[in-house]
């Protein structure tokens, strides 16, 4: 998936995740006062094995060399007085988004009278249905359509265990004595949450998909746990039961549906249904004719029948209905306005 | 097309937003900048909500770019020695201070603590540990943590 450009060169090599990777690892190496000879000779080993790794290390230096210009000032006050506001304009936006689903915090509010301890509940939403829990220790999961999760807080850990659907978990720190790891189990893996914001989603072809926001996530494949890998903000890794792929860039609007918003930036058509028909019963395809057609826009998920409508008024494409569960999306006659 | 159809809609949108603030017209252009900075759309479906979800952003940046001005601001203002850079510097500093600010947006307090200690205050990594009361070893993770997430941030 590529993300629309504002900088980009054309003709300049683009370096990979992994070389970007690479590249911030050997940074943190050599800024150590600590740092050896013998690790400048094997950065500049790795340096010299092609323009993957020259461009990113490029990126590096200019990195640095926009820090380096601010160091004379008092700057660092500045940017974590930033960050403090930002922090606090985040957690205003989550608490205005707590007011929306009523029915998850009314049964947060009920349950909170029994005792934690050994306490053990099925989260269930239906297709098209979305909502917010608070955990015990003020931890907020969103759980998007057709989910089912087990919140366990009872033994040495916070347990979260999503059986299918997708999870957008922002972890609480309401007791800091409370030392317990935060974990989400899936079948194919144990994910261990620090301190973070982060999505797990079940998909097709029996794996989940890792989204992470905000700090880190380390993801440990059930088959395979020697082969552990953490994920830092902004990256986002496929994991099976024995492996996690190499990880690329989340975009940001991957957890827009917590406001009730898909939001397609240059997605593919057929990628698009595929997304929205999670939000819908019954069956909803594409015909190869217009699957490679690109769209751009906000569509509120409450009503997948208006987005639909919206498709075939703003794209070539007609929708046939045969049956009130079975859509499809096949070449029309043009956009024409209605 | 679409400017003519929904820039006053949008211009009406960030007044009510903003509490009539002057820059309300700044915004909705930057909004519509950034419509046409989306690629190789054959439609925009919905118009009115894809502009609000953009819109959304606009101001967001809008906030943040307000505190970081008025941190910087007040940071010259407390130095003991009159810090005097002018105008140009000034202007110069806060557009540094803004790019800067974007790129660490993801990253823990933490790990964005220890990389301005590092890069901006040239603490040794012993003494970042010391600050924020971790091991070494975690702060050299910080500073690779922090790095990629500039990098991923200029990433096109």
């Amino acid at each position: 998936m590529t993300m629309p450009s504002m900088h980009h060169v054309p003709g300049a090599a683009a370096p990979g995740f992994d070389d970007l990777q690479q590249a911030a690892e050997w940074f943190a190496v050599l800024q150590a006062d600590s740092a050896s000879d013998r690790e400048r000779r094997d950065w500049q080993r790795w340096l010299d094995r092609g323009p993957g790794q020259r461009a990113a290390w490029a990126r590096v230096e200019a990195v640095a060399g926009e820090f380096a210009g601010l160091s004379g000032w008092p700057a660092r006050r500045v940017l974590e007085q930033g960050a403090d506001g930002r922090q606090r304009r985040r957690r205003a936006v989550l608490r205005a988004l707590a007011l929306v689903p009523m029915a998850g915090m009314a049964g947060w509010l009920g349950a909170r009278t029994l005792p934690w301890q050994g306490w053990t509940a099925a989260e269930r939403t239906g297709v098209g249905e979305r909502r917010e829990i608070v955990l015990a220790d003020g931890s907020s999961v969103w759980l998007n359509t057709a989910t089912a999760l087990d919140v366990a807080f009872d033994g040495p850990l916070r347990r979260l265990v999503l059986y299918r659907g997708e999870v957008l978990v922002s972890t609480g720190h309401r007791d800091p004595a409370e030392m317990r790891p935060l974990v989400v189990d899936v079948p194919q893996a144990r994910l261990t949450a620090r301190g973070t914001r982060f999505a797990v989603r079940h998909a097709a072809g029996d794996r989940v998909l890792l989204t992470v926001f905000e700090g880190a996530v380390e993801a440990r494949p059930a088959a395979g746990p020697g082969v552990a890998r953490t994920l830092s903000a902004g990256q986002q890794a496929w994991i099976h039961a024995d492996g996690v792929d190499a990880p690329h860039a989340a975009r940001g609007s991957d957890a827009d549906w917590t406001r009730g918003m898909l939001v397609a930036d240059g997605l593919r058509l057929a990628d698009f249904l595929a997304e929205l028909s999670r939000y819908r019963a019954g069956y909803l395809g594409c015909a190869p004719e217009v699957a490679e057609l690109r769209i751009v826009g906000a569509f509120p998920l409450a009503d997948t029948d208006r987005v639909l409508d919206a498709l075939q008024v703003t794209l070539p494409v007609k929708i046939h209905k045969p049956l009130p569960w079975w859509v499809s999306v096949g070449p029309g006659s043009g956009a024409s306005r209605r | 097309m679409l400017y003519r159809a929904h820039h006053g809609w949008l211009l009406g949108w960030f007044r009510r937003r903003l509490g009539g603030a002057p820059c309300a017209a700044d915004l909705a252009h930057d909004t519509f900048v950034r419509v046409m900075q989306s690629r190789e759309a054959h439609a925009i479906v919905e118009p009115r909500a894809f502009l609000r979800t953009l819109a959304h952003g606009v101001v967001a940046n809008h906030w943040r770019r307000q505190a970081i001005e008025r941190a910087w601001l007040e940071t010259l203002a407390r130095q003991p020695e009159p810090l005097a850079p002018s105008p140009e510097d000034r202007l110069l500093i806060l557009e540094a201070l803004y790019r800067v600010d974007a790129m660490l947006d993801r990253l823990s307090a933490k790990a964005r603590s220890a990389f301005l200690l590092s890069q901006l205050d040239g603490l040794t990594y012993a003494r970042i540990a010391g600050e924020l009361g971790v091991s070494e070893r975690m702060v050299k993770k910080y500073m690779a943590q922090a790095m990629l997430q500039c990098l991923l941030a200029l990433q096109p």
